[in-house]
């Protein structure tokens, strides 16, 4: 017998937590089908039987109104598991225990963990479990996740409950007479309308019709009958609670939680004002709260890329040029291999891919970052704090910090889109992210700016950043009204209490992320490399080349390069160092340095021979803001999570890119002639 | 008359009636903003908006714009 069953809760309940603990090392992590929610699977680990836990995203309630709930409702409506792990934040019981009342109308199974129980204990509060279950109608058991104890129970609880068939009634949360308000439209609708939302658990169908939840409006297609017996009920429910019907249903459940609670609670002692809530006075303070932000992004920023890189790059690069590609080149040379496959391994693959790889370590430290700050609490404060800002361009606080994490790598920071909860946000954030300059195309700033800007570098490096954030703020006020127009989802945020990350948790995610990263670069990265090698490597009468502007990259780039004329570098060797650019920024500039080798003079006296100053600037825009990277593109892709989107990303990146470089240098050369 | 909007950091009233419309008026009741609860404003974000509030024994925040929509009483 195979059972599955789920794992729901409040987001910061700490399900994340409580799943790893759960489940062994056989994870399954992939997206619901259609859309870009994570979705995660896993053996429950201890037992003899055969049980799929399933991670479902955080919700506060089964109302369709963001991603996160449709697919956790969808997936308990449909796929009917057979037990619901309800996993409450105990120090946050009456607010986590309203979820709970909805889980109850699905006629499923359910035991509730009640989590944080090391918190709550020292908050001086005892909760009575036998008296929960009495009012709840279903098992409850103290864990916390975060010290792992209960998890042994928990197991063994869900392992007995998991194979009682019968269901026990779930208590009456609503008075009586609305029951009985209820039961007569149930009737009315089992006579009158059998066929609609027949296979819904009988009171999940009630509330929902009476609430005019939105996706059942939906299935029971513009019924104009239907519609005014729910418009009838709907006037007795407000006679009946003084209240209009949402307000009245939701203040019901509330009630019964609070009643419950106040029976099976006891407070012991008093609170002490504890360490973190002293330290979120501090970093939220009116004054500190933004220095202090910064201070934090600096800090990570500076040891992420600077630091670590500082340490690690000059080492990868040594071993994949002086030790990999030597050895590669010794072993397969005396195996007889043919000089263009050792070529084909070494420029090809081990350069494309190691380009990538070469920003691991980089990345893991800034994973390391992020993964901290998500699940410290902190990234809400940020939220709660930029808000403010990023209001007037079509987004909300939580956008900053994909953001900040683009600073240094796009990927991370497009894969940070996910903390967003509103489709809409979530993708304009990941299209407006790449516009944020990442760290490896700075070298080619650095480089023009000391070609041909040696009084003003910084100057010019500044000046790029405040074109970024000016495009980002453009773009995503003009998205928001236009591609990625929609309702604004507003902003209601929970501000969870500061908390100490569990190692377990922030090694588990850093690795996840880091493997999802390499794997791209195995697979699609390897493919372009491959295919860009080609390229560079063969005339178009597929003979080797000789001296690299006889390639059909060469080719490609001399039939592009009347393109970027109006840009002012409409010469082929931009062009091609723009077109290996999408495999990795950092190869502009080793193109660049290929294809200007065979010339007279040094690197910079021939970069200075085919740009003037004003088309260097025009080119470092095009470079700034024209389309990522291929693993940004591939990450933003999976992000977006469908075609039409992904096209329109792209081609308003590099579209925006061709515009303002344009004006740059249709502007500039006729200033400084 | 006054709304959550008009309550100073530290102070705090219970809901009378909620004002607000549309998708975040469900919201805010599923985060258990319901006629009756009491609710502390705790602070005010460095720009000066959004709120931070405490009701039922957690910290939400939500937009002034919000806020002076859900009508207060002592
Ligand atoms: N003190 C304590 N902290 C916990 C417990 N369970 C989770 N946490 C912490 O709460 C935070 C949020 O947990 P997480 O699993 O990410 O919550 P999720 O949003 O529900 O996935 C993390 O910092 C966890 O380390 C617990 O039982 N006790
Ligand atoms: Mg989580």
């Amino acid at each position: 017998m195979k059972y599955r069953i789920a794992l729901v809760g409040n987001p910061n309940s700490g399900k994340t937590t409580l799943f790893n603990c759960l489940t062994g090392s056989n994870l399954y992590v992939g997206n619901w089908p259609g859309v870009t929610v994570e979705k995660k699977e896993g053996n429950l680990r201890d037992t003899a039987k055969d049980i799929t836990l399933v991670d479902l995203p955080g919700i506060y309630s089964l109302a369709p109104y963001s991603m996160d709930e449709i697919v956790s409702r969808n997936f308990l409506l449909e796929e009917r598991p057979d037990l619901i792990i309800n996993i409450i934040d105990a120090s946050n019981i009456e607010r986590n225990l309203y979820l709970s009342t909805q889980l109850m109308e699905l006629n499923c199974p359910m035991v509730g963990a009640l989590n944080m129980m090391d918190v709550v204990k020292k908050t001086g509060v005892e909760i009575d479990v036998r008296e929960m279950e009495k009012i709840f109608g279903y098992p409850f058991i103290e864990i916390s996740a975060q010290k792992e104890t209960g998890i042994d129970e928990l197991i063994k609880l869900v392992e007995k409950t998991v194979d009682i068939k019968k269901l026990k009634e779930f208590p009456q949360i609503f008075p009586q007479e609305i029951m009985t308000l209820f039961n007569e439209f149930d009737e009315l609708i089992q006579n009158k309308y059998s066929d609609v939302l027949a296979d819904y658990p009988r009171l999940f169908r009630i509330i929902k019709l009476i609430e005019k939840d939105e996706e059942v409006l939906l299935k029971i297609h513009e019924n104009g009958d239907l519609l005014k017996d729910i418009y009838t009920v709907r006037k007795k429910i407000e006679a009946l609670s003084n209240h209009d019907v949402d307000s009245a249903i939701a203040d019901y459940r509330y009630r019964f939680i609070t009643a419950g609670i106040s029976k099976a609670t006891q407070k012991t002692k008093e609170n002490v004002i504890e360490f973190q809530e002293k330290l979120d006075q501090v970093l939220m303070n009116r004054y500190a709260a933004l220095p202090i932000f910064f201070l934090f992004m600096f800090v990570i920023y500076y040891v992420s890329i600077t630091l670590v890189g500082d340490i690690t790059i000059g080492g990868i690069e040594w071993f994949i040029n002086d030790v990999l590609m030597v050895a590669v080149a010794a072993g397969l040379g005396s195996l007889g291999a043919a000089d263009w496959i050792i070529a084909l391994i070494n420029d090809g693959i081990i350069t494309g891919v190691g380009a990538v790889l070469t920003f691991v370590p980089q990345l893991v430290v800034l994973f390391i970052f992020i993964s901290i700050l998500e699940d410290s609490g902190y990234m809400a404060r940020v939220a709660f704090i930029m808000d403010r800002i990023f209001r007037h361009f079509g987004l909300s606080g939580k956008s900053f910090i994909p953001m900040v994490v683009g600073l240094g790598c796009s990927v991370p920071g497009i894969m940070a889109t996910r903390t967003l909860e509103n489709e809409r946000e979530r993708k304009l954030t990941a299209v407006l992210t790449p516009f944020i300059s990442c760290g490896a195309k700075m070298p080619i700033y650095v480089l023009m700016a000391s070609v041909f800007f040696t009084k003003y570098q910084t100057l010019l490096v500044f000046s790029l950043y405040l074109v970024s954030l000016t495009v980002v703020f453009g773009s995503g006020f003009v998205l928001s009204k236009t591609w990625f127009k929609g309702a604004d989802s507003g902003y209601l945020l929970e501000i969870p209490p500061l908390r100490l990350p569990k190692l377990r948790n922030t090694a588990t995610q850093v690795w996840e992320r880091t493997k999802e990263f390499i794997v791209r670069a195995g697979t699609i990265i390897f493919a372009a490399s491959v295919v860009l090698w080609f390229l560079q490597s063969f005339t178009p009468s597929f003979q080797m080349v000789d001296s690299p502007d006889a390639s059909i990259l060469a080719m490609f780039g001399k039939i592009i390069a009347p393109i970027f004329i109006p840009l002012g570098f409409g010469n082929w060797v931009a062009s091609v160092a723009l077109l290996t650019g999408v495999a990795a920024k950092e190869m502009i500039i080793s193109t660049m340095s290929v294809l200007l080798s065979g010339q007279d003079g040094s690197f910079t006296v021939a970069i200075s021979q085919i740009f003037t100053p004003v088309s260097a600037y025009s080119f470092v825009i095009f470079v700034l803001l024209a389309s990522p990277c291929m693993a940004a593109i591939a990450t933003m892709k999976k992000e977006l999570g469908n075609w039409r989107d992904f096209f329109f990303a792209l081609s308003y990146q590099i579209g925006l890119a061709y515009a303002v470089s344009f004006i740059v240098y249709q502007v500039g050369s006729r200033i400084f002639v | 008359m006054f709304t959550l909007k008009d309550l100073r950091p530290g102070q705090k009233a219970c809901v009378g009636s909620i004002a607000v419309e549309g998708l975040m008026r469900r919201k805010l009741m599923d985060m258990g903003v319901t006629p009756g609860v009491e609710i502390q404003v705790n602070k005010t974000a460095p720009f000066g908006d959004p709120i931070e509030v405490r009701l039922r024994g957690y910290s939400l925040s939500l937009r002034k714009k919000d806020a002076e929509n859900i009508l207060m009483v002592q």
